[in-house]
């Protein structure tokens, strides 16, 4: 479904991404672990089409999106949800959401209202305070604003970038029951995540990340693979 | 008194209003198009001119003016869009965009004014007045075109308002103006409602220009004059922001006419600067926030 190819990225001057090759199958939950400032943003920030400078290559399906716009990439059936979250601040929590069924063009309207409804059943909190300002939530329920704002799009590989980052106990738990969900309806997960213990819960297969390349890949449910995971990340 | 209200004031503060209708219509274009783009627009001021001139134009070829003011508007619209194609795209990556959009657009305004100054000679033209004389109310004199004016370009600028705060067109160009990657990565076609954007604010300036083309005549310096007062209005509301460029727009030209009456009007315009610079020392961010950004 995905697949990466040496891909290389610089910012300036660092070379940050030395050769990254990684593949995602249809379904499948891929966890990218690493320490601080390896890569792992900058890898889903190329596959979104974020940075530009890259060279390698970027297929999903076949097709090469290495250098394509965002809104293209997108159009493919990638959702991204981003590190830190980016809820559209001058924007409604309902703005912000309708602005998610752009990502998939040609459904009908009743289609785009079912979308959104799903998305509100899905995350209640959202509908009690869709008036709201984005940016006026808290810490979780913007979490849960961006992972809903991808959602009410018709996409099938989605990359998740520390979405329970700096949340309270309890809605990591909501998150990843979340997480859990959208696999098992089929949605193609590429998971980035500090919590490696929890993410462990729910993905196929785990690739450990150093300075800019993947040192090691392994299946997520092999006790031996994960052992190996946590020596490579250690600290 | 009574008499001074009637027919000094009450008409000064009247043409200063209709003045003011068209300064905020060309400030909401620059504000627009710097909150979204971040792009400062030098040539704002020639598509301005540019409006007014092709009005003359349509207007000596025998168009109706009421055709006209709807033909200005279409017309600027390709021009924006080829001037944001054409040149602030090339340079929109680059690490100095900044500087380069400003010294790009400057750069165009100077081929704009000497194209017109070419063209159509240095003295000024002016389009026949489409609706004269007026009506009176509580003994103030009404001039029908100004009324015209104020009431067309308030509806305008209610519009602009709408489609930018109640739509998802809207939405898509608040959101864009935020964050590009963003927007772009949910399905916004950036680059798209950036050139739409361009395109839109160039034509409220070239529907300013036209419209005031009956009131203030057209020369190929009007865009040098109306810019300052643009980029003043701009800055004291808020660098992108629509509120600021609307109420900032309305009291600096108040401001301005009621000012003239007491003092030379060679002397309104550094009132008006004295304000901007107050705002920029107290508040340099200008009365309100910039668009998309809360
Ligand atoms: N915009 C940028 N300009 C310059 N360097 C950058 C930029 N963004 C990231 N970097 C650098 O690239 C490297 C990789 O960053 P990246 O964000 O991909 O790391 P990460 O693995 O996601 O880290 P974290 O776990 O902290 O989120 C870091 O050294 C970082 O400092
Ligand atoms: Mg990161």
């Amino acid at each position: 479904m995905l697949e990466i190819r040496d891909l290389h990225s610089h910012y300036g001057f660092s070379h940050v991404l030395q050769g990254v090759n990684l593949t995602l199958r249809p379904g499948e939950c891929v966890g990218l672990f690493g320490r601080n400032g390896v890569g792992k943003t900058t890898t889903m920030r190329a596959i979104a089409g974020w940075i530009k400078q890259i060279s390698g290559s970027i297929t999903y399906n076949g097709q090469e999106i290495g250098g394509l716009a965002s809104n293209a990439i997108c159009r493919l059936g990638i959702g991204f949800v981003p590190e830190d979250r980016r809820i559209f601040p001058g924007l409604t929590v309902e703005e912000n959401l309708k602005l998610g069924l752009m990502q998939t063009a040609g459904r009908s309207g009743a289609q785009e209202a079912a979308a959104l409804e799903r998305a509100y059943d899905l995350f209640p909190r959202l509908k009690q305070r869709y008036r709201q300002m984005g940016t006026t939530l808290s810490g979780g329920e913007q979490q849960m604003l961006a992972i809903a704002r991808v959602l009410v799009g018709d996409q099938k590989l989605l990359l998740i970038d520390e979405p329970t980052e700096g949340l309270a106990p309890q809605i990591v738990d909501e998150i990843f029951a979340i997480m859990r969900k959208l696999k098992s309806e089929g949605h193609a997960i590429l998971l980035v995540e500090q919590n490696v213990k929890r993410a462990l819960d729910i993905t196929d297969r785990i690739c450990a990340m150093e300075r800019g390349r993947i040192i090691l890949e392994g299946d997520g449910n092999s006790q031996a693979d994960r052992d190996a995971l946590m020596k490579a990340i250690a600290v | 008194m009574l008499d001074y209200m009637q027919f000094v004031l009450a008409p000064q503060m009247l043409n200063g209003f209709a003045f003011g209708i068209a300064i905020v219509l060309m400030a909401l274009g620059l504000t627009i198009i710097f909150g979204l783009l971040d792009v400062i627009n030098m040539s704002h001021g020639e598509f301005f001119a540019i409006g007014a001139y092709a009005g003359v134009v349509l207007l000596a070829s025998g168009v109706n003016f009421w055709v006209a003011v709807a033909l200005v508007p279409l017309l600027m619209l390709p021009v924006g869009v080829l001037t944001e194609r054409l040149l602030v795209r090339q340079v929109f990556d680059s690490a100095d965009r900044h500087t380069l959009t400003l010294l790009l657009t400057l750069g165009l305004s100077m081929i704009f004014y000497d194209g017109l100054k070419m063209v159509f000679g240095p003295n000024p033209l002016r389009p026949d007045n489409p609706i004269p004389g007026g009506i009176e109310v509580a003994g103030v004199f009404l001039p029908a075109y100004r009324m015209f004016l104020i009431f067309l370009g308030a509806a305008i600028i209610a519009a602009v308002w709408a489609i930018i705060y109640k739509t998802s067109l809207g939405a898509m160009i608040r959101a864009a103006a935020f964050d590009r990657n963003m927007a772009s990565s949910l399905g916004v076609p950036v680059s798209a409602v950036y050139s739409a954007t361009f395109a839109f604010g160039t034509a409220l300036a070239g529907l300013a220009g036209i419209l005031l083309a009956p009131i203030f005549s057209v020369f190929p310096t009007m865009g040098h004059e109306f810019i300052v007062i643009a980029f003043t209005v701009v800055i004291v509301g808020g660098m992108g922001s629509i509120k600021g460029a609307v109420l900032a727009g309305l009291l600096l030209t108040q401001v301005q006419a009621i000012a003239s009456l007491i003092i030379s009007p060679v002397w309104t315009d550094p009132i008006l600067f004295g304000i901007m610079v107050l705002v920029l020392m107290f508040r340099p961010q200008g009365l309100f926030g910039r668009l998309g950004h809360g």
